[in-house]
């Protein structure tokens, strides 16, 4: 890597250009609608499919979005020097987390053909019975509220924080971020597992794993990081961020993504074999469910595609300091979260054997679209790195 | 911002941070009072070069002869038999296996600085990173002994091993007690590998300081050459990288396969999935404790403040907060998980826990020590604290022994019918032989300080800023960078 000490940063920063990319917004935005429009069509022609595929495109955002709440927090905790150029982009995405608040509803709305819980009457089965302190609706939906609003909260609170920077460029509001960022650690991982407890864990109502909400934090903390990646190239491939973000910061990137992909596996495997290897039937009904049929077809596709396959490639210099290729695995890591989101939902429905279905595809497409629609709209506001941040300059000659 | 002459945004405001925000935002330097490379070679190769201090030779006297009582009940324990400790039904693991994982544990601290800490660029690493992995190597020492005889007839241990035999008798490979034989022996040869690799540029140095001959020669053939030439360091920063990316993953693993030891079982509050990950980052919790427990008196002693900086203790206890806190996590994820799985056996071994016989070791050991005290760290004040940074450390170190017993113990001591309820009670044999690794391990830790240099001097000279090839020397010397400063001496 060449020397970057004559590396400037432009003062003002660098900012998108929002009306050159009016065509890829109107896109986003019309591709949303329809995809929305088709999913109230789902809803009202096949609700119970279309719940579980819902959740389905629910789970996946929430879990990406989650991420970079948490690569957020992270830098701002270990007080990090590289991600600060990347930073900005982590806190437009988190950004987006009010609009899960609507995408919750039409959780709330089917939630019968989710939940059997809610279903089952009170006094027909004694286990179900003895966790109705926990699993009743009303504080099913103040569990969803507070993790939601939390996220939203701080998250907006991340990014005002980081822009008022931008204006008056006070230290001052490094050092407030770290301390909201230490604070929010825990709440974090309190919410992204209630979260996970809530929306996931309780679709099967016996079931349960202390290892769950570790298990969908690895999957967010590997796909949010591909996320980033892919944004970041797509602004630099666009005429941006070219002398702020260098094939460093790549390299970096790329070690964290390698090191939540062997964590994913790590837990994942943790989970799997202990649950295989004492054979409970209560717990391992969850494994079974998913080893057989077509689904054993996923859950193996899980285990080479999330893990040997990028893992192989990633312990490789090359593969990380090369822009295309780390995108290309960036992109196979996303579909891979896509793939674990959907063997953790779907199974649920179709017992029998993996049966992908037309409903399938709109909310993802649906939630995916609106979230890019905003997201665009988002990024053009601000410098789309933080051009004042007192970190700024060790990030700019950050080398590995 | 440097360098934005041009800006067209308030300055005003940005002058006007306080000073205390840039004091809060400087990176503080890793070595303190400008000190050079040749006072760092005197001050710690002068550890080892002069005559032994009367405190060491009292403590290790001490320490001696605790490690010989720890051995002689050992051998009381080989010749008689395993009845002499108080393992009974249903109450068949007790000391003997919380001293193993609360050892192995206690030597996860040593790898995880020298190895993760330099694959993460944590340059603060190098003041501490000797002194951790060489307590590590001897925790392993003393947890290797536990598994070991507690197999009873312990001529036979060699049937942990799979070796090819007359009698056609193998381990049981599904077993993750003969995972355990591996990952620890796997563990224990890595470290020493890594260990010793890092030594070997210091035991140059030692080798060409050395007066007697005898030293001489001893450090010369452990130096295996050392030249410190250009292809000499080549070599040894190619070695140290590889072999801190084989360590990595073992970190993580070792004390994962300890946690399959109970989580693979059926036993209410042992089998459950999120052990490997909160074993290990107890392991961690416990073992930063105890490297504090080592370091802070060895730097009073033997004057390294300026090393071992308040820096560094301060990073050190983030970490034990950070563990500490992921730790309470798991205890509230199993409280939770106990509760929500709906399974009455399950549920009742947590309330067991809590208001059964062995209440104290909850409250006080894993309810005081592991999370109550740990939270003192999230004040800046407490962290450079010394009396308290110590205090914590010593309820940690304490801490982690209690949740090691009430995990193993409070799990199996109310069988799954009240008919064969039972209790443990220690004998001498037990508490001796416990105390006896204590003495193992000082012995074995003072010995170390006595020969060895007990901080890397190579590595931490690396860090100085004088080792930056685009260094230049200001009068003032090391300056508190200002915000937005470009000086990195982290």
């Amino acid at each position: 890597m060449s020397d970057r000490s004559h590396v400037m940063p432009t003062p003002e920063g660098e900012y998108f250009e929002t009306s050159r990319f009016a065509g890829l917004s109107m896109i986003a935005g019309v591709v949303a609608a329809i995809a929305l429009v088709l999913c109230v069509v789902g809803a009202l022609v096949n609700p119970q499919q279309f719940a579980y595929s819902w959740l389905f495109g629910f789970g996946v955002f929430f879990a990406i979005c989650a991420g970079c709440f948490f690569w957020i927090i992270v830098h701002h905790a270990v007080d990090a020097e590289w991600s600060v150029v990347v930073r900005r982009q982590l806190e437009n995405i988190a950004s987006l987390f009010p609009l899960f608040l609507l995408f919750f509803i039409p959780i709330v709305l089917l939630r019968h053909h989710l939940y059997e819980w809610l279903v089952i009457p009170k006094g027909t089965d004694h286990l179900l019975d003895s966790k109705r302190a926990y699993l009743n609706l009303p504080f099913f939906i103040v569990r969803a509220l507070i993790i939601l609003t939390f996220f939203s909260v701080m998250a907006y609170l991340f990014r005002r924080i980081s822009v008022a920077q931008d204006r008056d460029g006070n230290p001052a509001h490094t050092l407030r971020m770290r301390k909201l960022a230490i604070a929010s650690l825990p709440l974090f991982g309190f919410s992204l597992t209630f979260g996970a407890v809530d929306w996931f864990m309780s679709l099967n109502y016996i079931w349960f794993s202390t290892m769950w909400g570790v298990y969908i934090f690895a999957g967010a903390a590997g796909s949010s990081m591909s996320l980033l990646i892919l944004i970041i190239t797509w602004l630099r491939n666009s005429g941006y961020l070219k002398d702020v973000v260098s094939i460093e910061h790549y390299h970096t990137m790329g070690k964290w993504l390698l090191a939540f992909t062997v964590f994913w596996a790590y837990i994942g495997f943790s989970q799997y074999m202990l649950i295989w290897y004492a054979n409970i039937p209560e717990e391992t009904e969850y494994f079974i469910l998913r080893n057989v049929e077509s689904w054993n077809l996923m859950s193996l596709l899980l285990v080479f595609g999330r893990f040997f396959f990028p893992f192989g490639l990633l312990l490789l210099r090359s593969t990380k300091k090369k822009v295309k290729t780390l995108c290309i695995l960036a992109g196979w890591i996303i579909f891979m979260e896509l793939v674990d989101i959907y063997v953790i939902i779907l199974p649920e429905l179709h017992r029998s054997g993996m049966h992908l279905s037309i409903w399938d595809f709109f909310p993802v497409i649906g939630i995916g679209a609106t979230l890019l629609f905003f997201y665009l709209r988002l990024v053009g506001k601000t410098s789309l790195f933080p051009t004042r941040d007192p970190r700024l300059m060790e990030s700019l000659r950050f080398q590995n | 911002m440097n360098g934005s002459t041009t800006s067209t945004v308030p300055d005003v405001i940005a002058a006007e941070a306080s000073a205390s925000v840039e004091r809060k935002l400087a990176r503080v330097p890793l070595v303190l009072s400008n000190r050079n490379f040749s006072w760092i070679t005197e001050r710690i190769a002068g550890v080892n070069e002069g005559a032994a201090p009367r405190w060491w030779w009292v403590t290790f006297s001490i320490s001696s002869l605790v490690a010989a009582i720890g051995l002689f009940c050992l051998g009381y324990q080989i010749s008689t038999g395993v009845g002499v400790w108080g393992l009974n039904h249903p109450v068949g693991w007790a000391w003997d296996i919380t001293n193993f994982v609360f050892w192995i544990g206690i030597g996860h601290a040593g790898t995880l600085i020298s190895a993760i800490l330099f694959l993460l660029r944590q340059k603060w690493r190098t003041s501490i990173n000797r002194a951790a992995e060489a307590m590590t190597l001897f925790a392993v020492i003393c947890a290797a002994i536990f598994p070991g005889v507690h197999v009873g007839r312990v001529w036979m241990a060699w049937f942990l091993a799979p070796v090819p035999n007359n009698y056609g008798i193998w381990p049981n490979f599904r077993s993750p007690l003969l995972w355990d034989v591996f990952a620890v022996s796997t563990y224990f040869s890595v470290s020493v590998l890594f260990w010793y690799t890092g030594l070997i540029p210091d035991l140059g140095t030692l080798r060409d300081r050395a007066k007697g001959k005898l030293q001489k020669l001893l450090y010369g053939i452990f130096a295996l050459g050392w030249r410190g030439s250009n292809r000499n360091w080549r070599h040894y920063e190619m070695a140290y990288l590889l072999l801190a990316g084989l360590s990595t993953p073992l970190v993580l693993s070792v004390h994962s396969v300890v946690s399959f030891d109970f989580a693979t079982s059926v036993i209410p509050s042992w089998h459950t999935t999120i052990f490997p990950p909160y074993f290990v980052a107890g392991a961690i919790f416990g073992g930063f404790a105890m490297v504090l427990t080592l370091l802070i008196p060895a730097r009073a002693i033997y004057k390294l403040h300026d090393i071992i900086t308040p820096g560094h203790v301060d990073k050190m206890a983030k970490i034990i907060l950070l563990t500490g806190t992921i730790v309470s996590y798991a205890y509230a994820m199993e409280f939770f998980i106990a509760w929500y799985s709906g399974n009455q056996f399950e549920r009742y071994s947590f309330y067991n826990r809590i208001f059964g016989p062995y209440w104290w070791y909850w409250w006080v050991g894993m309810l005081f020590c592991n999370f109550v005290a740990p939270q003192l760290f999230w004040f800046k004040r407490f962290r450079f604290n010394i009396y308290i940074v110590y205090f914590v450390c010593m309820c940690v170190n304490a801490g982690m022994w209690f949740e090691r017993f009430i995990i193993i113990v409070g799990g199996i001591h109310r069988d799954f019918l009240p008919s064969s309820w039972g209790m443990f009670h220690a004998t001498w044999v037990d508490i001796w032989t416990f105390i006896g690794t204590f003495g193992i391990f000082m012995s074995l830790f003072l010995l170390f300080i006595r020969w060895l240099p007990m901080i890397a001097m190579s590595e931490v000279k690396i860090v100085l800023p004088e080792a930056d090839p685009h260094h230049h020397a200001t009068p003032e010397g090391h300056h508190p960078v200002a915000a937005g400063g470009m000086e990195r001496t982290q």
